[in-house]
């Protein structure tokens, strides 16, 4: 054996490892010699260090094997040798949660804490507070307590720390030594006073008067250790973003005066803060920038990391302060860390003024070969938000990623550079042409068929509304020849869109189309076979619902519609009127990279939400008729937080009922409510048929009731207030045990009010070519009404009709451009039912904003409905 | 001293065991040198290892915790054990019955069964008032029928060692004895009732 790894080790060189290959059981025979008397420390070690290495590679220890393993360990406690006795304290930990029994070194371990020997104290305790669990915390308790005050540094730091693993599970023993953590916080020792603080803010953090005591407590002084400085600056940081501590300017004033402290740890922490806190002034600002400007040309390359990378992310907020180190920053554009590099040249072009760009990107140009993927993401990021900050650059930007296009880089390299290029031409229709014109060169030769498919779909939506479509059909035709099937069907649709816009190119597209009906793949042949049959009709409304405007319908809704008819025959043809639509994610706009990491990524998408409660729904016998859900609001708040019960309520629209879905939480742990629903009273026409109660709402676990409210039969009423009540029986309980008594007694809980209101009523729609489907609808239930509205700007009157009516701006119409005095807003949307509502709104800026709004739908009755409910 | 003269003492493995607050950490704790023992003696939980000396062995004893939940863990430390300590608490009369399952069970272990062990029986809390003597608890415990392993029973009081030295003093000898001839053929049951409680009776 040992002969045999000589060998290996020869010719694997000096990096082979002496524990390569072991094997479990093995390992496992080899602990047995734990058992031998007298034990032989050298060797027990080695056999310990084999063990944690199995472990450490994801080798599975069967429960009798590990507790065995374990039990043999135990025996090494018999040994004093130093080396020994820390592997196995390292092991303990290691094996604490595969083996039965563990408990059974804890007195040997509170024994090791409490000796005299220092080296074992510290790690006795880790690995005491690891085996511990809350049935045995009691007969640890007082050494815990006594070790959080030791004088010995290493030991009072490991208590702290293991504490604050208890806390996770059992905070209310925790809570218990708080005295002893204060004691600890004013200890001479910088780790024990940073532990000592990280565990006294852990035990409030869920008391935001406590913390801010503590803190105001700390600020005044009496902290010597910079990791304890570093820590409560994020937590001053922290309350600072409440509203309540805002105007706190103590708290101010302490981060502020770490700008002046000795350690460059505190002062860059404190640096960091103020300009990542929210509305901060110029002159709050400024010492802050001038600090991180002094880290920029320090000769460590860690301080120039931090201070450019917290500059590049302040650039967007605010420019005219970074500008100020300028300077700086053009000398690491040269820096040997590229990363540094990076992040100064980016951060220069998000300051920079226009006329510095053309010099900036030639720079970027020289070594955006030599960075890597991740990095090059973050230029082009950079790259992209200077687009929309000096549109007219457009040119020189484009250039620059229409090169980068071509460049060799990994799928999120060129998504990014794709997602950029997108954006410049939904943003700047000047610089449209240019831009499809790079990508159709980019899907030429481009090996995502993600990408080509989404270039192909742009292509589609947008080229047929260029100046010259024909231009575009070669490159698209070329993807039917030369591409994979999904590509191919891609190129398809596009062609056909071509073919539906514009009537010049109708002929030579029908042809194209014809030569992909005997394409190998079936979907592109599907396709094909489709779009010719409907071009030949030859009608406008045939071509705007069928090619240009898709379905709007969810797709997972669709799948279960058609599932559930085939399930159940019946005479009538299938109605796609009754499949749940697409719900658009609210406030669709793109999710700027410029705004920093303070920007949360936009809400996820509601869908896969509205098909959990349709399914929750479906299962209530009580909704058994009303038929498929239409759709569901955001939950909203009908209680304060933090009082006894917390109460949320749901929407669902159905075509002729709203379902109120309450999600009720109890929070006294010692009480328990039965029976529990909502009454709700409200205005004539409104109608409660029925409620479902939810039987048992037990301490902290969530409970559902639901009432069932008919619509009126008259379309014209759709919004209505509803006063509601919680009312339920209560039973006294035990909080330890959550047993209740048997005798209960009625009682309520006024809630606020629940408000119905039109846009509960409609669905958002995407139509991808609005003009395409007003012309569909036609003007048969066309009406038009003017109002004054009390907004002062045309982008705040379009959030305000955009919100009111729950209708999908279409066409990028709610973006206004800069200095334009009058807008229009093109809004769809779907009226419960299924009944498709168009709006366009024409605004116009003078004082205020006059607005004149054009319905046209498929039923009189609504468009009456949105004038009336607009006015 | 004796690694000088190339005989080193030989080493002995007990296992200290008995109901809980019978007294086995407190007789250990005062085996020990003066030097290292504890002031405050609390139950333990588990197990710890302690060491002491007696003139011709050297002792690691594992004192194992006597709560209830715990015994069923003793077993996992039989197999190496040279000798067994078992303490009783001679003032409880309700629970001698147990402390008998105990040591039945003990007894009866697979890996204790077939070993000619010594067994020290430690009668300890001989000083409070309705206490047994070692006579009545090695009645009640039915160590007559022990054949096959040399047993012995005193009366202690480990607040005062009383007791505590001769027990270790027989334990010695059966060490280095057994060192000595492992594999002897009868072993009778040492000096039976050798200590009577003063007559309090």
């Amino acid at each position: 054996m040992m002969l045999r790894r000589d060998k290996k080790d020869e010719e694997e060189g000096a990096s082979s490892n002496p524990f390569q290959g072991l094997e479990k059981s093995t390992v496992i025979q080899e602990a047995r010699s734990f058992n031998e008397t007298p034990i032989k420390p050298r060797k027990c070690c080695h056999t310990l260090t084999k063990i944690m290495y199995v472990l450490n590679q994801g080798e599975q220890f069967g429960r009798t094997e590990a507790t065995g393993t374990f039990f043999a360990m135990t025996k090494l406690f018999q040994s004093s040798d130093v080396t020994l006795r820390r592997m196995v304290y390292l092991l303990i930990k290691e094996m604490a949660d595969i083996a039965d029994d563990v408990i059974i070194v804890t007195s040997s371990l509170t024994r090791d804490m409490t000796g005299k020997e220092d080296l074992y104290r510290a790690a006795a305790i880790r690995a005491l507070c690891k085996i511990t669990d809350s049935t045995m915390l009691q007969a640890i308790e007082r050494f815990m307590k006594q070790a959080i005050v030791d004088k010995v540094p290493s030991v009072s730091s490991a208590a702290l720390a293991s504490s604050l693993h208890i806390m996770k599970q059992n905070p209310e023993v925790v809570r218990r030594w708080v005295n002893e953590v204060q004691e600890a916080a004013s200890s001479d020792n910088i780790m024990v006073q940073y532990h000592a603080l990280g565990l006294l803010h852990y035990v409030r953090k869920n008391d935001p008067m406590a913390v801010s005591k503590m803190v105001s407590k700390y600020t005044k002084g009496g902290l010597k250790s910079p990791y304890a400085t570093c820590l409560l600056i994020r937590i001053s940081a922290k309350l600072l973003e409440k509203e309540e501590y805002r105007d706190a300017s103590p708290l101010v004033d302490f981060i502020e005066s770490c700008l002046r402290h000795k350690s460059e740890m505190v002062i860059y922490e404190a640096a960091h803060a103020i300009v990542n806190m929210k509305d901060t002034s110029a002159r709050e600002l400024a010492p802050a920038v001038s600090v991180l400007q002094l880290f920029l040309s320090s000769p460590k390359p860690t301080l120039r990391f931090a201070a450019t990378k917290t500059l590049n992310k302040v650039a967007m907020t605010h420019p005219a302060a970074v500008t100020a180190c300028n300077l700086d920053l053009e000398n690491l554009i040269t820096d040997v860390n590229r990363s540094i590099a990076t992040l100064a040249i980016t951060t220069l072009l998000k300051t920079g003024s226009e006329s510095s760009i053309d010099r900036l990107m030639k720079q970027i140009g020289t070594f955006m070969s030599d960075i890597s993927d991740e990095f090059k993401v973050v230029v082009v990021d950079a790259v992209s938000s200077l687009c929309s900050k000096f549109p007219r650059k457009y040119t020189v930007m484009m250039n620059f990623l229409a090169s980068m296009l071509r460049d060799d880089g990994g799928y999120e390299y060129k998504k990014a550079i794709v997602n950029s290029l997108v954006g410049i031409i939904e943003e700047n229709p000047e610089a449209k042409e240019a831009g499809l014109s790079h990508l159709c060169e980019f899907i030429e030769d481009c090996e995502h068929t993600s990408l080509a498919t989404r270039i192909l779909h742009l292509l589609g939506q947008e080229g047929p509304r260029t100046l010259n479509p024909a231009k575009y059909i070669r490159f698209i035709y070329n993807r039917v020849i030369l591409e994979n099937a999904a590509i191919r069907a891609a190129a398809v649709s596009s062609l056909a869109k071509f073919g539906a816009h514009c009537e010049a190119l109708l002929p030579s597209i029908l042809v194209l189309l014809e030569r992909s009906l005997l394409d190998s793949d079936d979907e592109v042949r599907d396709r094909a076979t489709f779009y010719l049959s409907v071009l030949a009709e030859n009608q406008k409304a045939l071509n705007s619902a069928y090619i240009l405007n898709g379905l709007s319908v969810s797709v997972v809704g669709l799948e279960r519609a058609l599932h559930h008819y085939t399930l159940e025959p019946s005479e009538q043809p299938f109605d796609m009127k009754t499949v749940p639509l697409d719900t658009q994610p609210f406030g669709e706009k793109k999710v700027k990279s410029d705004l920093g990491p303070t920007s949360r990524p936009a809400e996820k998408a509601s869908a896969p939400t509205q098909e959990i409660y349709a399914e929750q729904l479906a299962a209530i016998p009580e909704f058994a008729h009303i038929g498929p859900l239409f759709k569901s609001s955001k939950p909203a708040e009908l209680t304060e937080s933090e009082t006894e019960y917390i109460v949320r309520c749901i929407k669902h629209t159905f075509s002729k009922h709203v379902v109120f879905q309450f999600d009720c939480t109890n929070t006294l742990n010692d009480q328990q409510l039965e029976e529990v629903y909502v009454q709700m009273d409200s205005a004539e026409g409104f109608e409660v048929e029925s409620v479902v109660t939810a039987p048992v709402l037990k301490y902290n676990q969530p409970g559902i009731t639901y009432t069932l409210v008919q619509l009126p039969e008259d379309n014209t009423e759709v919004s209505s207030i509803f006063s509601n009540t919680l009312k339920y029986s209560v039973k006294d309980c035990d909080p330890n045990t959550g047993e209740a008594d048997e005798d209960g007694y009625e009682d309520e809980y006024v809630l606020e009010d629940a408000e119905l209101t039109f846009s509960d009523h409609v669905q958002r729609v995407m139509k991808p070519n609005f003009m395409a489907s007003w012309e569909e609808i036609g003007d048969e239930h066309e009406l038009e009404e003017t109002f004054a509205l009390s907004a002062k700007t045309l982008e705040e009157a379009i959030n305000n009709i955009v919100s009111f009516l729950g209708m999908q701006p279409c066409e990028r119409s709610d973006k206004v451009p800069e200095g334009k005095s009058s807008h229009s807003l093109y809004l769809a949307g779907v009226f419960r039912g299924g009944v498709d509502v168009l709006v366009k709104s024409r605004l116009a800026l003078q004082d205020t904003v006059t607005m004149q709004i054009t319905v046209r739908s498929t039923d009189p009755e609504i468009s009456e409905l949105i004038t009336s409910a607009v006015g | 001293m004796g690694s000088i003269l190339g005989v080193s003492k030989k080493q002995a493995q007990i296992l200290c065991v008995g109901l809980d607050n019978s007294g086995k950490t407190t007789i250990i704790n005062k085996l020990k040198p003066k030097e290292t023992q504890t002031e405050d003696i609390v139950p333990t939980i588990g197990f710890t290892v302690e060491k002491f000396k007696s003139t011709a062995v050297n002792f690691t004893v594992f004192d194992m915790s006597g709560q209830g939940k715990y015994r069923n863990l003793w077993e996992h430390y039989y197999k190496d054990a040279e000798g067994i300590i078992f303490v009783l608490d001679s003032s409880d009369k309700l629970r001698m019955v147990v402390a008998k399952e105990e040591l039945d069970l003990l007894l009866q272990h697979s890996e204790i069964k077939g070993r000619r062990i010594p067994v020290l029986f430690f009668a300890n809390k001989m000083d409070m008032k309705d206490s047994l003597t070692s006579v009545k608890c090695s009645q009640m415990l039915e160590l007559e029928k022990v054949k096959d392993k040399p047993w012995h029973i005193c009366s202690s009081n480990a607040l005062t060692q009383e007791g505590l030295h001769e027990g270790v003093q027989w334990l010695t000898g059966m060490c280095s004895h057994w060192a000595a001839a492992p594999s002897s053929s009868e072993c009778r049951p040492a000096q039976y009732f050798k200590h009577f409680r003063p007559a309090l009776f």
